[in-house]
């Protein structure tokens, strides 16, 4: 048995036991489904190997379909988390990539370093000194001359 | 303050940190009183002295302290 599987579900008491298949569901996994839920039930996690047993107790009274309700959104949380996990690995080095250029970039470019300036200044897609031979101040068309009602015969 | 009941919990090692347990321990420190000791597997947790003067289940309250702990000691460690 693969699937998490119900063990038992007692209504009287709100509770509700699921065990999972160990080599399943990373650890990590694990930990990120149930704290999903730890602000509407008292969960425990334990294992007998090869399953991890997961204790939930609803903050509130459950019935059968509402403990029922839970462990499906706790089976769906784990997947969610479980393809996440997989999405964050695979792309490890690209968030790390990025993440370094985003630093990179917030703390500016070097007083110290003129060479590093010079080639910044030159990458530029805009020269700032000189914005109409990039041409983004022509305006052969007219369009960036606002629209007034005096205007309106022309 | 009134101080009332006791309960045991065991928390298994491979899943929950000692550090966590510990930390959750003080945040309920003012609710009751709490002996972590290893047996086996697990962590047993003996909790006494649980004040009844505050809402709620302390017991099931710290369990979920220290899940949470154990999660977010463990992304840290990871990252």
């Amino acid at each position: 048995m693969t699937a998490p599987q119900i063990e038992t579900l007692t209504p009287e008491t709100a509770t509700l036991s699921l065990s999972l298949d160990m080599d399943l569901y990373p650890r990590d996994v694990l930990y990120a489904a149930a704290y999903v839920f730890i602000d509407r039930a008292y969960v425990l996690l334990d294992q007998i190997v090869p399953r991890f047993i997961v204790h939930f107790r609803g903050k509130d009274t459950l019935n059968e379909a509402a403990l029922r309700a839970l462990a499906g959104e706790f089976e769906n949380e784990l997947l969610a988390q479980a393809l996440r996990h997989r999405v964050v690995n695979a792309n490890q080095r690209i968030i790390e990539a990025i993440t370094s250029l985003a630093i990179a970039g917030a703390a500016g470019p070097s007083e110290l370093d003129p060479i590093s300036e010079g080639a910044e200044r030159d990458s530029a897609l805009i020269d700032m000194r000189d914005p109409g031979d990039d041409g983004f101040l022509n305006d052969p068309l007219g369009v960036a001359v606002p629209w007034e009602p005096t205007k309106k015969e022309t | 303050m009134r101080h009332t009941d006791s309960a045991t919990v065991k928390l298994h090692h491979a899943l929950y940190a000692q550090e966590a347990i510990a930390a959750a321990a003080d945040t309920f420190a003012d609710f009751a009183s709490f002996a972590v000791r290893r047996d086996g597997d697990h962590y047993v947790v003996e909790v006494t002295d649980i004040t009844s003067a505050v809402e709620g289940d302390v017991v099931a309250e710290f369990c979920n302290f220290a899940l949470a702990n154990t999660a977010t000691l463990r992304k840290g460690s990871d990252a």
